[in-house]
C-alpha cells in the first residue's frame, strides 16, 4: 500500500474497457534461405545431434523398461522413468539460445531439457573451463569413469558428452556417480554447474522456484535470464499461476526502480510451457482446461500479455527462433514472458501408459511428423549435408550409448551408496550446518540509510532489555524490548550484513508486517530487497527456494502459521528436500517466519510445529523470550540450512522475564536444538513448546506456592534438531514429566517427545510422560480458549491426575486415562 | 466548558500507548486539526490532532509517559477557565508501574508430598509401581508388597518408596541378602520355603527319617560370611579374664538406684561395650577394616553387635559408640537388638561396623573362638562370669574375654595389648566412666 499510488475513486468508475493485442500462434516463416545467414553447417547438424541424442537416450530407458534389454545390454530400472520421445526439437530449440548464465528448471519429464541444456552448454563453454568443471565436480568421481574412454581422444567436448550422459544415467540408475549421488533420481536430476537447476516431481513444482532465481538474479544484479519449463497440465495447479502472477507483479517496474536509483527492469524469467496436450491422460486442450491454448494464459497476468506466443516445437528453428526473441525482451528489461511451444510426447506417460485415452491414429500421425526425421530430410534437401552424414552421427550416437549404458550399470565404476559400510552417509546429507555469515562478503549491501539513523533502531535504544527494574518490579509492557523487537534487531543486523539478504511477504512494507515486527524496515531498505508480496504463499516460499537455490538468502513471511496449508508443496517438497537430493551441492539458507494466531478463532490460531517437524530436512524452532528468539533468529540467519521458524501473538511483547543481564544488544547465537531450563526444580518436570512456557510457569508458581510441590521448566526452544540431555537429566531427577504446548494433542510434537522420554529415561520414570496440548478441536472463539489451549489450573490439574495425586487439589478438568479413551473412540 | 483530551484506543488489544512529544504547552491557543501530540503503540507511531480549537488549559501527562487509553492526557478550553474540578477528578493519567506482586500471606505450605489419599492395594497380585519407585525399593531393599500406593491407578510412586524408608520398612530377606552379597539387585519375592518334604517312613523303622529345609535368604548369607571369614582370613584368638568386682557392683547400684532414672536395664553387656568404645579409639588396627590390602582405619567406634533372632545372627552396628553415655549406648543396643528380632533393620543399619561384639556369656560359655566378620580385623567374644581365687584365698568374679583376631593385619603383642587395656578399664570401670 504504497502512498504514492493513489487510487482515485474518480478513475475507478470511469468506463472504458480493456485492450488486448493478437497473440501469435506459429508464425515462424523463415526458409532455409533466410536460415543459412545465422547457422553454419556445424550448427545445423549439432541441433540434429543433440535431437538424435535425446532421443537415443530415452529409447535407451524405453527399451530398458519395457525389454529390460538395450541393444543387447540386459539391465532392469525399477525407478521412475518420463519419457519426453517426440519433444525434442523443443528442448534442443530453447537450450541453443542460452548461455551458462542462464539457468532452467524443468520438470518431472525433463531428460530432454537436462541434456539439451548440458549439451548447449558444452559447446558453450571454455575447454580449459570445461575440463575444470568436470575435474573437480564430486572430486572428479563422475570425470574419473568416463575419462580415457571418449572415442575422441583429446576432445574435451567430446568427453564432456560422456560426462553428461553417463551422470545423468548414473543419476537415474541411483548410483554414487550420477550427478547427485543417485539421491536425486529420474525426475530430480540436474548439473549446477551447467545452468541446469532441479527438474521437479511436483507437477507445476518449479515454476515458484525458477521464479525465485530469477528474483536472486533480479535482486543482486546478477547477469542472465531463468527458464522455468513446465508442461502444459502444470498450468492448472496454483503455485504456476500464482509465479506468473507474482513475477508480474507492477511494483518491479513501478516501485523497485526508486526513482532512478535502481533498475527498473521486469523479472528476468521465461515461463515456457511444453504443451503436448496431456497431462498424464487428461487432455488440457479439450478436456481439463478451458484456455484451448496455454499461451491465452499470458493475457490474463499483465498488460504486457507476457508477451506470449505459441510456437511450433517440432521445428528446433521455429523454437531458437522464438526463444532468442524472448529472451531479447527479458534481458532489456522486459520480462517476464510466456512462450508456449506446441509439441507431442509419442512415448507413454510412463512404460506402463497403455495410452487409453488416444487414438492409435493421433499417434501415427504424430510419428509421422517426427521432428528429428523431418528436420533431417529438409537439411538433405536443403543441401547442408548427406544423409550419409546424418547417418554417421546417429551411428556414433548408438556407439556412445551404449557405452554409457554399459558404464552407468557397471556395479563396480558406478557403485550404489553402501549404506552398510557408511550407514551415516544419507544421514550426512539431510542438513549443511554451516555458519555463514554472510553469502557475498564482498559486496556492499543495498540500504537506504545508516542503521543508527533507522527510527526504529533509535526507539528500541530506549527500551527496557530485562523485565524487572533493579527493585524486581515489573516494568510496564510498553516500555519494554519485546519478541517482535529481538526478531526486528537480528533481521536488520543481518540487512546489513549479508546483501543478498531478501525479505517479502503479504504487508510487509509500509505496514511493516501484520504484527509489526518489521516495523522500521521499510524506512531501511530499497523494494528489491523487502517488498509486498501477493496472496501467494506457494509463491512466496517457492520462491524462496529458488532464491536460496541461486545462491542468496531469503527471509519469507506467512502471516499466520495457519497458511502452511497453502504452501504444502513448497515447504514439505521443495524447501526440505533440496539439501538431500542434490547430495548436499545446494544450500538452503531460507528462514520461513510463522506466526501462531491468538483471539482469531480455527483457522487463524493453530500451532503446526507438527507438520514441519514431521517432514525430514527442515529445522524447527519456536522461541517465547525476546533472548531466545534474537539468539535463534541469528543461529537460522547464519546457518544454510532451512528453518520453520514459529513464532506467537500471544508473546510479542513480552519483555526479557529470564535472561537477566537483558537481551544482549551485540551479536549472538542460541544454538538450535539446545532447550533451556527456564526454571529450576526437583520434583516434577514441565517440558514447554512455545508460548505456553508462561503459563507453565504460573502452573509451577502454583505447585510451589499452594503444595510446596518444586517444577522444573523446561523450554524446547528448538524442535528440530532436539537435544534430549538437558530433558532427561532433568527427567532423571525429577522423575515426572508432563509436555505441554497449544498444539492439539494428536500427534504432536509433545506426543513424539513424550513417547522418545519413555524410551530414553524409562527406568528413571515414576509416571508415564504426560502431554497436555489442545483439545482435538477447531479452536474456538478467545472466550473460550481456556477450555482449548492448555492452562496453569489444567497444568496442576493434569500432574495430580496423572503423575503424583496432589492432596488437597480439585480439578477442574477431566484428563484421565478412561477420559482419554472416551475421546479417542470418538476421533476427539 | 473545558474539553477533555483522552488517548485514543488503536485496536482493542492495546491498552496503553506511550507520549512520543508533545507539540503544544499550556497555554498556546490550538485551533481544530492542530497536532496536540505525538503518541506509539507497540506496533505503530500516531499524531494526535486537536479536535477543538482553545487554549491548551492543562496537560496532565509528559513526554515518555506510559497513558492507559481513553485516559484524559490535556484539556482544552477557554483561557483562563477554572478546571481544577476537572482535573481533580479526573485520574492520575501516569499509568504506574505495576507493583511487584505481593505475595500472599505465607499459606501452609504443608508438604504436599504425602500421599493424598491412602490408596487402596493394586487388585489381583499384580504390584503397580513406577520403574522409578521399583528401582529405589530394589537398592533400599524395601519390602513392595508392604508399601502403601500413593500414585494414580494404586500405583506405588517414588514418594511411597520413601515414606516406606522413613517409616523404617520391612526389609525382606531376599533384600538383606542381596545387599549384604554386595548386590543391589534383588528378587522382588521373598522365596517361599519349599514344603518340607515328608519322606515316606520305611516300613516299620524311621531311624533313617528326616525332614529337608533349605536355607533361608539369612542363613545362606551366614554361611557365605562364616566360611569365607575363615577361609580368607588368619584368625587366633586370644582368651583374658579380668576382675568383674566394680563392674557387678556398679549393675547392682543401678539396679537398686538407677530404676527412677531410667537406667536400671543397663547391663554387663551394655558396660562391655562402653569399655570397648573407650578403648578401641587407642588401638587403631582393631577399630579397622581390611579391604585387599589395604586397612581402612574408622574415626569413630562403630561396633558391631552380634544379636541372636529367629531368623538367625544379626549384626546391627552401634554407630559412633565412643561419643555415647552409658545409657545412650545401653538404650541404641536394646533397640538394634529390639529391630534385628522384629526384622526391621535396613541394610545400613547392618553395615559399617569397625569391631564386633558377641555375647555368649548368657549361656553359660567360658571361652570361645569368635568369628571375624569381614572386612572387620577382630571381635570380642563376652564370655561367662566365673569365680576365681586370689592368692589370699578369695575369690572374686571373673568374666571371660575371647579376642579374636585376624593376624595379617595385627600381630599378637598389639592384640594383647588391647585386650590388657579392656581389662583394666573393665576392672575399674568406676574410673572409666569417671573419664
Amino acid at each position: 500500500m504504497p502512498k504514492s499510488q493513489y487510487v482515485d475513486p474518480g478513475k475507478v468508475f470511469l468506463p472504458g474497457s480493456i485492450k488486448f493485442t493478437d497473440i501469435p500462434s506459429c508464425q515462424y516463416k523463415k526458409t532455409l534461405a533466410q536460415e543459412k545467414k545465422i547457422y553454419t553447417k556445424d550448427d545445423f547438424l549439432r541441433i540434429y545431434r543433440d535431437m538424435r541424442i535425446i532421443r537415443e537416450f530415452e529409447t535407451m530407458l524405453n527399451d530398458i523398461k519395457v525389454k529390460s534389454e538395450y541393444n543387447g545390454i540386459k539391465y532392469n530400472n525399477p525407478g521412475p522413468a518420463h519419457l519426453s520421445i517426440g519433444q525434442e526439437a523443443s528442448a534442443v530449440g530453447e537450450a541453443y539460445c542460452l548461455d551458462i548464465n542462464d539457468f532452467t528448471f524443468g520438470s518431472h519429464r525433463s531428460h530432454g531439457e537436462i541434456l539439451a541444456k548440458g549439451l548447449s552448454s558444452i559447446h558453450k563453454l571454455d575447454e580449459t573451463e570445461l575440463y575444470d568443471i568436470m575435474k573437480e565436480f564430486f572430486g572428479g568421481d563422475i570425470l574419473k569413469v568416463v575419462e580415457g574412454r571418449q572415442e575422441k581422444q583429446g576432445d574435451v567436448r567430446d568427453l564432456a558428452i560422456d560426462f553428461l550422459l553417463y551422470g545423468a544415467l548414473a543419476e537415474i540408475f541411483a548410483r554414487t556417480t550420477g550427478f547427485n549421488r543417485g539421491l536425486g533420481g529420474s525426475m530430480h536430476a540436474f548439473f549446477i554447474p551447467f545452468g541446469i537447476f532441479p527438474n521437479n516431481a511436483i507437477v507445476g513444482g518449479a515454476a515458484p522456484v525458477a521464479l525465485g532465481a530469477a528474483l536472486y538474479k533480479r535482486a543482486n544484479h546478477k547477469k542472465g535470464i531463468v527458464v522455468a519449463n513446465s508442461g502444459d497440465g502444470a498450468t492448472g495447479r496454483g503455485p504456476v499461476l500464482e509465479a506468473l502472477n507474482m513475477a508480474s507483479m507492477r511494483q518491479i517496474t513501478e516501485l523497485w526502480g526508486m526513482d532512478g536509483k535502481y533498475s527498473d527492469g521486469g523479472m528476468p524469467i521465461l515461463f515456457n510451457v511444453f504443451n503436448n496436450f496431456y497431462g498424464m491422460g487428461g487432455q488440457t486442450q479439450g478436456e481439463t482446461m478451458g484456455y484451448d491454448t496455454p499461451a491465452r494464459l499470458g493475457a490474463g497476468f499483465s498488460a504486457s500479455q507476457l508477451h506470449a506466443e505459441r510456437v511450433n516445437g517440432y521445428d528446433p528453428l521455429a523454437v531458437i527462433d522464438a526463444t532468442t526473441r524472448k529472451k531479447e525482451l527479458l534481458l532489456a528489461g522486459k520480462g517476464p514472458a510466456l512462450l508456449e511451444v506446441a509439441t507431442y510426447r509419442i512415448s507413454g506417460h510412463s512404460p506402463s501408459d497403455s495410452s487409453t485415452y488416444r487414438t492409435p491414429e493421433e499417434i501415427e500421425a504424430w510419428k509421422e511428423a517426427c521432428p528429428i526425421a523431418a528436420y533431417r530430410k529438409k537439411m538433405v534437401e536443403g543441401g547442408i549435408a548427406s544423409d550419409e552424414e546424418f547417418a554417421a552421427i546417429e551411428e556414433s550416437i548408438v556407439r556412445r550409448m551404449e557405452k554409457i549404458c554399459k558404464l552407468s550399470i557397471d556395479d563396480e565404476l558406478s557403485p550404489r551408496m553402501d549404506l552398510d559400510k557408511d550407514p551415516a552417509m544419507i544421514s550426512s546429507l539431510m542438513f549443511s550446518n554451516n555458519n555463514v555469515k554472510s553469502l557475498e562478503p564482498d559486496r556492499e549491501p543495498d540500504v537506504l540509510m545508516a542503521k543508527e539513523e533507522n527510527p526504529r533502531v533509535k526507539q528500541l535504544k530506549t527500551k527496557a532489555r530485562y523485565a524487572y527494574d533493579e527493585k524486581g518490579a515489573p516494568i510496564p509492557k510498553i516500555k519494554l524490548f519485546g519478541v517482535r523487537d529481538a526478531i526486528f534487531e537480528s533481521i536488520l543486523d543481518k540487512f546489513y550484513e549479508d546483501p543478498t539478504t531478501i525479505a517479502y511477504g503479504e504487508d510487509n512494507r509500509d505496514w511493516g508486517g501484520a504484527f509489526a515486527v518489521y516495523r522500521g524496515l521499510t524506512e531501511a531498505l530499497p523494494y528489491h530487497r523487502f517488498f509486498n508480496a501477493p496472496i501467494s504463499e506457494s509463491a512466496i516460499v517457492g520462491s524462496a527456494v529458488g532464491y536460496a537455490m541461486a545462491g542468496g538468502r531469503a527471509i519469507v513471511e506467512l502471516m499466520y502459521a495457519d497458511f502452511i496449508g497453502c504452501a504444502g508443496d513448497e515447504i514439505f517438497n521443495q524447501l526440505s528436500k533440496w539439501q538431500s537430493m542434490s547430495a548436499g551441492i545446494l544450500k538452503m539458507p531460507v528462514v520461513i517466519r510463522v506466526s501462531v494466531g491468538s483471539k482469531y478463532g480455527a483457522q487463524h490460531s493453530q500451532d503446526w510445529t507438527a507438520l514441519t517437524a514431521h517432514i525430514p530436512g527442515l529445522k524447527v524452532c519456536f522461541p517465547s523470550t525476546p533472548y531466545d528468539a534474537k539468539g535463534l533468529m541469528n543461529a537460522a540467519l547464519a546457518g544454510t540450512d532451512p528453518v520453520i521458524f514459529f513464532e506467537s501473538q500471544r508473546i510479542y511483547d513480552k519483555g526479557e522475564e529470564f535472561h537477566k543481564e537483558g537481551v544482549p544488544t551485540e551479536y549472538y547465537e542460541v544454538p538450535f536444538g539446545e532447550p533451556d531450563v527456564k526454571r529450576e526444580g526437583k520434583d516434577v518436570t514441565i517440558l514447554t513448546i512455545g508460548a505456553v512456557l508462561y503459563r507453565a510457569m504460573d502452573a509451577a508458581k502454583i505447585l510451589e506456592e499452594k503444595y510446596g510441590i518444586s517444577a522444573e521448566v523446561i523450554d524446547t526452544r528448538s524442535i528440530v534438531p532436539f537435544n534430549y540431555d538437558k530433558v532427561l537429566e532433568s527427567v532423571k531427577k525429577t522423575g515426572r514429566v508432563i509436555i505441554v504446548g497449544d498444539a492439539v494433542d494428536r500427534n504432536s510434537v509433545m506426543r513424539d517427545m513424550a513417547s522418545n522420554i519413555t524410551e530414553m529415561a524409562f527406568d528413571y520414570l515414576d509416571a508415564p510422560p504426560v502431554v497436555f496440548g489442545s483439545r482435538n478441536w477447531i479452536t474456538p472463539a478467545f472466550e473460550l480458549e481456556k477450555y482449548f489451549f492448555p492452562q496453569a489450573e489444567g497444568i496442576v490439574d493434569v500432574i495430580s491426575q496423572k503423575l503424583m495425586p496432589i492432596q488437597g487439589h480439585v480439578s477442574t478438568i477431566n484428563e484421565s486415562e478412561i477420559e482419554h479413551i472416551e475421546r479417542n473412540k470418538k476421533g476427539l | 466548558m473545558a474539553q477533555p483530551v483522552i488517548m485514543p484506543r488503536q485496536g482493542q488489544s492495546v491498552e496503553s500507548c506511550i507520549i512520543t512529544a508533545w507539540n503544544k504547552k499550556v497555554g498556546d491557543t490550538v485551533a481544530e486539526g492542530d497536532i496536540l501530540f505525538s503518541y506509539e503503540t507497540d506496533k505503530s507511531s500516531f499524531d494526535e490532532p486537536a479536535q477543538v480549537s482553545g487554549t491548551i488549559l492543562a496537560i496532565l501527562a509528559n513526554d515518555g509517559d506510559v497513558v492507559p487509553c481513553l485516559d484524559t492526557v490535556c484539556y482544552i478550553g477557554e483561557a483562563g477557565e477554572d478546571i481544577s474540578a476537572l482535573v481533580n477528578a479526573a485520574a492520575p493519567a501516569q499509568e504506574e508501574a505495576p507493583k511487584a506482586e505481593e505475595k500472599p500471606a505465607a499459606e501452609a505450605t504443608a508438604p504436599a508430598a504425602a500421599p493424598a489419599v491412602v490408596a487402596t492395594k493394586a487388585e489381583g497380585d499384580i504390584i503397580r509401581i513406577s520403574p522409578r519407585a521399583k528401582n529405589l525399593a530394589l537398592k533400599t531393599g524395601v519390602d513392595m508388597t508392604k508399601v502403601v500406593p500413593s500414585g494414580p491407578h494404586g500405583r506405588i510412586i517414588e514418594r511411597d518408596i520413601n515414606i516406606a524408608l522413613d517409616a523404617g520398612f520391612v526389609a525382606n530377606a531376599a533384600a538383606v541378602e542381596a545387599f549384604l552379597a554386595g548386590n543391589p539387585i534383588i528378587t522382588e519375592q521373598e522365596e517361599a520355603p519349599v514344603a518340607a518334604a515328608a519322606v515316606a517312613a520305611p516300613l516299620a523303622d524311621d531311624v533313617l527319617a528326616y525332614t529337608e529345609e533349605p536355607f533361608t535368604g539369612i542363613r545362606k548369607v551366614i554361611a557365605r560370611q562364616m566360611h569365607a571369614s575363615l577361609s580368607e582370613m588368619a584368625q587366633l584368638t586370644l582368651n583374658a579374664s579380668f576382675d568383674a568386682t566394680a563392674m557387678m557392683n556398679f549393675r547392682a547400684t543401678l539396679k537398686a538406684n538407677g530404676e527412677a532414672l531410667g537406667l536400671g536395664k543397663i547391663s554387663l553387656n551394655d558396660m562391655v561395650l562402653y569399655a570397648v568404645s573407650r578403648t578401641l579409639p587407642n588401638h587403631p588396627t582393631l577399630n579397622a577394616n581390611v579391604v585387599g590390602d589395604t586397612f581402612r582405619y574408622f574415626k569413630h567406634a562403630n561396633i558391631g553387635m552380634a544379636v541372636d533372632t529367629e531368623r538367625g545372627l544379626l549384626v546391627p552396628t552401634i554407630f559412633a559408640a565412643e561419643k555415647m553415655s552409658l545409657a545412650e549406648i545401653s538404650a541404641a543396643a536394646k533397640g538394634a537388638a529390639g529391630k534385628a528380632r522384629d526384622g526391621k533393620l535396613s541394610p545400613d543399619e547392618m553395615s559399617g561396623g569397625s569391631f564386633t561384639v558377641t555375647n555368649l556369656g548368657s549361656m553359660g560359655v567360658e571361652s570361645f573362638t569368635p568369628v571375624i566378620n569381614p572386612p572387620q580385623t577382630a571381635i570380642l567374644g563376652v564370655c561367662s562370669i566365673t569365680y576365681k581365687l586370689r592368692a589370699d584365698g578369695t575369690t572374686y568374679p571373673a568374666m571371660g574375654l575371647s579376642l579374636t583376631f585376624d593376624h595379617r593385619a595385627v600381630d599378637g603383642a598389639p592384640a594383647a595389648r588391647f585386650l590388657a587395656d579392656l581389662c583394666k578399664a573393665l576392672e575399674n570401670f568406676g574410673l572409666l566412666l569417671a573419664k
